[in-house]
């Protein structure tokens, strides 16, 4: 190969380098990490499970099992709301249109979900509008409790902050599958719920899959939606670590990462040997060239 | 089709529901930051936007998340370009996706943590080029995907025209398919600025003894809470996002 072609090969495998050496390689070291010993300076090399033990055991524990459930609930509910808002825009309206109501949905997305997540401790508090709305419809007689600093306002900070950005992995899924493969199912007679059961539904899978690691694993290391809207000692993993790292305990924060870190590989795995990535970005991908 | 109709019309009244409940949240910082302190000083007031330029550490934050958001602005792009150039035409395009793609899923507090474990490690202390790099990071999967869709509306024939015209691989590069894909290009940019004015946690974690005005924010608020100025800044970051939001609408209407 010619300098030119040695050079161009090099500018193609930059972005792969980047990502290797600064995020795997440290997720790696991070690992490592988490076998440490803790000294009074912050940490030693060692091989010890006592930062594993420390955190399976007692109240982390706890807090583990916490932040999987309400992940969970956050992934599901915001599938829910997510999936029929990206089929009904890929396949029952106008190109143009759609493009609007997907930019109204990027935009909130890329205003920090912090500031976003701020202003739920005025909607959702005792003298929010929510609140006074409940007050004023005479569903409630005084101001209720249990909106704010409850983890009914964390679902509510998760879902607002994760679920915009899962409709479009999902709305490019859906709108790259064969409109024939649809109309194959009409025709051979399937009514409208089984054709979506049987060929839309696992057609979208890819994307799904797409949206539901993005949410669920942001939601598993989230650590600024749990501080302001969780309330005093609410503790999900993510905001754990921060703290645990406000102690100095660096391989404690380590070994807490690296769990969630697992989680995301486990998912990122299956999702990887079970579709064709460049599936799911379908038409972003479609054409293909060889010079 | 009656039926078929209300279905319809339910469904957009849903889409309506939930995208109010995702913007109503920008409203309230907005109010409180021109809420007068006291009864006296009229209906609205600007006075917490005037406190943000005398405070010298808000106008360093201000002045780090310019030069932080120029680095990423500028690097991001270049980087996705050679990203979605090496998915279309290296093998293994499956692999190098999934590795352009993993910022995106890596959570905040994790990516932050790994980063500065490796940088202490290496003996980078905290500086505007590690705050740089985590948000080149984090944007970068973005920056890519916006490339990718711009390279999907263009057509490879043109580069076999050019080719067939004696043009060299740079040369058909440079002439033909850079000026077609530069929408891509400029959404790659304006992306990569938003996200850097957005991010915090990632940040924070290595920042070291600078601030931006996201984790200048963020640490206001856990030490001693929230406050109309703080409210000014949000505002502030709101208003420049959706500025850049509409410029880029502007400036490539067909891309919208």
């Amino acid at each position: 190969m010619s300098v030119a072609a040695w050079g161009r090969r090099a500018f193609l495998l930059l972005p792969a380098a980047f990502v290797t050496l600064f995020l795997i390689l440290p997720l790696a070291f991070t690992f490592l990490v988490s076998f440490w010993k803790r000294s009074m300076l912050g940490m030693r090399p060692g091989f010890v499970f006592a930062n594993y033990a420390e955190f399976l055991t007692g109240t982390r524990l706890t807090v583990l099992g916490r932040s999987f459930v309400i992940s969970a609930e956050a992934t599901l509910i915001g599938l829910l709301i997510a999936y029929p808002i990206a089929y009904f825009l890929a396949r029952k309206v106008r190109p143009r249109a759609t493009r609007l109501v997907l930019l109204l949905f990027t935009v909130p997305f890329l205003v920090n979900y912090i500031i976003r997540t701020f202003a739920w401790t005025y909607l959702l508090g005792r003298t929010g509008p929510v609140n006074a709305l409940l007050i004023a419809a005479g569903l409630t007689r005084g101001p209720v409790d249990w909106l704010l600093f409850s983890p009914f306002s964390v679902l509510i900070g998760m879902i607002s902050s994760y679920m915009p950005f899962m409709i479009f992995p999902l709305w490019i899924s859906i709108a790259g599958i064969d409109r024939r493969l649809i109309e194959a199912s009409w025709m051979l007679g399937a009514p409208p719920a089984r054709t979506f059961l049987r060929v839309a539904l696992p057609l979208s899978l890819p994307g799904i899959f797409a949206a539901v690691i993005f949410s669920f694993v942001g939601c598993f290391g989230e650590s600024a939606v749990p501080v302001i809207l969780g309330g005093v000692g609410y503790q999900l993993i993510g905001n754990e670590i921060t703290s645990t790292l406000d102690v100095l305990n660096y391989p404690l924060a380590a070994a807490m990462s690296s769990v969630v870190t697992a989680a995301m590989l486990a998912l990122i795995g299956v999702w990887y040997l079970a579709f064709d990535l460049r599936s799911f970005l379908g038409k972003i991908l479609s054409r293909r060239s060889s010079p | 089709m009656r039926r078929a109709g209300a279905a319809r019309a339910s469904l957009w009244a849903g889409i309506a529901a939930i995208l109010l409940m995702l913007y109503l949240p920008l409203l309230p910082p907005v109010l409180f930051s021109i809420a007068p302190e006291h009864a006296g000083e009229g209906p609205v007031t600007l006075r917490w936007y005037g406190e943000i330029w005398e405070s010298e550490l808000l106008s360093g934050a201000i002045a780090t998340s310019l030069e932080a958001g120029a680095i990423v602005a500028v690097v991001t792009p270049v980087l996705s370009l050679a990203a979605a150039m090496a998915i279309r035409e290296l093998r293994m395009p499956r692999l190098l996706l999934l590795l352009v793609l993993l910022p995106l899923f890596v959570p905040g507090v994790s990516m932050g943590l790994a980063t500065a474990f490796f940088f202490r490690i290496l003996g980078i202390a905290p500086s505007l080029v590690t705050i740089a790099m985590v948000q080149t990071l984090w944007a970068l999967p973005f920056a890519t995907l916006v490339v990718l869709t711009a390279m999907s509306s263009f057509d490879p024939v043109y580069l076999e025209a050019a080719y067939m015209a004696g043009a060299n691989r740079w040369r058909a590069f440079r002439d033909i398919e850079l000026p077609l894909i530069r929408p891509g290009i400029s959404g790659a940019a304006t992306f990569s600025l938003i996200l850097s004015f957005n991010e915090t946690i990632r940040t924070s974690i290595v920042q070291g003894p600078l601030n931006t005005v996201q984790t200048y924010i963020w640490s206001t608020y856990r030490e001693v809470g929230l406050s109309p100025s703080l409210y000014a800044l949000m505002t502030l970051l709101i208003a420049v996002t959706f500025a850049l939001v509409g410029a880029y609408l502007l400036r490539a209407p067909r891309e919208a």
